[in-house]
């Protein structure tokens, strides 16, 4: 059995920054085999298909440091196996940004076979400008909670 | 002269896409290469989920049809199970939804996907804003 865990509505997560580079998005889309010139990697692309002044990550990095935001939160061994997070793109992020993500606990409901913690989600780049907002949930087994009274 | 495979893909005509319309299943062999780059790309050593770069929700469509470009308006990520590297995963997409709030058309497509021993290993939701230049209109 694991370690047991509280959760109460309104914990805040602790925060995940992450430093965009051109790098790191050419290796997010090269990792599934997207080396053409795309709106992520190629500037001339990014102005012609999106008209932005060059690339942007794509919303699917931000989605996975959602992801990260929360598997640290809850744990890999729950997160992993029954967790999700469901992201509104809402400005660019772009190649030099800095973004933030933080969370917090809004609600907990009991299901079959453990509680549903649900939590809302931030991005926010280093202007302040908020870039992504959302939820996420994760199912955490009974056997990882506080034995009920 | 070189010659180039022709692009069967058919244009897209928003208003006759069906939500339902199911593409081809499409399968991959997921490397050790691939977790490997997606980790270094995320900066996230123990990043589990490289499904999520290979965008296999919209590459159903976006075999099948040809348009101008799409930008991700929303996304969703449903974790079951880490792929593991080696194992070949199938995946199955179709058309989910399509609307049009003021006047901009989205297409939303969603995947599942599963590797060669019958393990469901996660699910993909995608909002495409199917007018791309709209992002460069406001942020620049």
């Amino acid at each position: 059995m694991g370690i047991v865990r509280t959760y109460t509505a309104g914990d805040e997560l602790p925060p995940l920054v992450k430093h965009m580079t051109q790098e790191a998005i050419n290796l997010f889309e090269g990792s599934a085999g997207h080396r053409g010139p795309s709106q992520f990697t190629d500037e001339a692309t990014a102005r012609a298909t999106l008209g932005t002044r060059g690339t942007v990550a794509s919303g699917r990095m931000s989605l996975t440091f959602s992801l990260e935001l929360l598997r640290r939160y809850f744990g890999a061994d729950i997160f992993n196996r029954g967790g999700m997070a469901d992201l509104r793109n809402l400005r660019p992020v772009r190649p030099g940004d800095t973004i933030t993500l933080s969370g917090k606990v809004t609600g907990i409901a009991k299901e079959a076979n453990g509680s549903r913690v649900s939590v809302e989600i931030t991005v926010v780049n280093q202007k302040g400008e908020t870039t992504g907002v959302g939820t996420g949930n994760c199912l955490v087994p009974a056997g990882f909670l506080p034995p009920e009274e | 002269m070189v010659q180039t495979p022709e692009d069967t893909r058919k244009p897209l005509d928003w208003e006759k896409l069906e939500i339902g319309e199911t593409f081809p299943s499409y399968s991959y062999v997921l490397t050790q290469e691939m977790l490997d780059e997606y980790r270094l790309g995320v900066m996230d050593p123990e990043a589990a989920f490289p499904t999520i770069s290979h965008k296999v929700d919209v590459g159903g469509y976006n075999r099948t049809y040809k348009d101008a470009g799409s930008v991700n308006a929303r996304c969703a990520f449903h974790c079951y199970n880490p792929p593991v590297p080696g194992k070949r995963i199938t995946v199955q997409a179709w058309i989910a939804d399509k609307y049009v709030p003021r006047g901009k058309t989205y297409i939303c497509t969603e995947a599942v996907s599963v590797d060669e021993d019958g393990r469901l290993l996660d699910r993909v939701i995608t909002h495409e804003l199917k007018q791309p230049w709209e992002v460069g209109k406001k942020w620049g």
